[in-house]
């Protein structure tokens, strides 16, 4: 292959690190508390309603993922993921599970409700190898 | 050749939803909501579709995620925003939904 074909192959440089420095892993707690914290002041008294509910969704998606970047380990992906829903008299279960490596890896969630609607915050920190 | 190696180092949605849909068909099918039938179906979901996942053999790590809610007029969003590299991972939603229920399945899978 050449060219622009080597460049999307060359994905970074070999650093011989086999795993994330101590004291550098993701942290959980911490993470768990910022998701609760910022769920709790941006859907405090909110209502839902179904056309401002979506880009609530995505803002809150994107708001946990900015304050998160900010204390990320290096070397760490992230993954956050905001459910929204109404609350009616259905029943709701989110599960969430996944392939890592728990030396290294790990995930925190947080959970909002008023008596409108609720909300389910997931994130995951993974190590890129 | 290069296509080849292409597919196995990079997320490839349409594979992923077709393991997803059969994961979801075999464990749920053509049951209604059932309280206590729920944990079980959630694991079994879960579970199901990693180990297809896996069987895969691909260098990804993944996180599914999946929402089972009953059908009762209420409404739902979900959203995700991720910090990765774009050009390696993906992820992908999975929409079904029976006469009781939704099941909503999201899969990221992350290069390793």
């Amino acid at each position: 292959f050449f060219g622009s074909d080597l460049e999307k192959f060359i994905t970074s440089l070999n650093t011989y690190r086999m795993g994330p420095e101590p004291g550098c892993h993701f942290n959980a707690s911490r993470t768990q508390q910022i998701l609760q914290a910022t769920l709790d002041r941006y859907l405090e008294g909110v209502c839902y309603s179904p056309d401002s509910c979506s880009q609530l969704c995505q803002m809150l998606a994107d708001l946990v993922l900015s304050k998160l970047k900010d204390v990320n380990p290096p070397r760490y992906k992230l993954v956050c993921q905001v459910v929204v829903g109404q609350s009616g008299k259905q029943g709701i279960s989110v599960a969430s599970r996944s392939l890592m490596n728990p030396n290294t890896d790990n995930y925190t969630s947080a959970v909002f409700q008023n008596h409108s609607l609720f909300a389910v915050a997931l994130v995951h920190g993974m190590y890129f190898e | 050749d290069l296509n080849y190696f292409h597919s196995q180092t990079t997320f490839v949605v349409d594979e992923i939803t077709t393991v997803i849909k059969e994961a979801v068909e075999s464990t749920i099918g053509n049951s209604s909501y059932q309280h206590s039938k729920i944990n079980q179906w959630m694991s079994g979901i879960v579970e199901s579709s990693l180990s297809q996942l896996t069987k895969l053999g691909k260098p990804f790590k993944y996180i599914v995620t999946c929402i089972i809610l009953q059908k009762n007029g209420a409404g739902l969003h979900t959203a995700s925003s991720c910090f990765w590299d774009n050009s390696t991972d993906g992820s992908c939603t999975v929409r079904w939904e029976n006469k009781t229920i939704y099941c909503i399945v999201s899969v990221f899978g992350l290069a390793i």
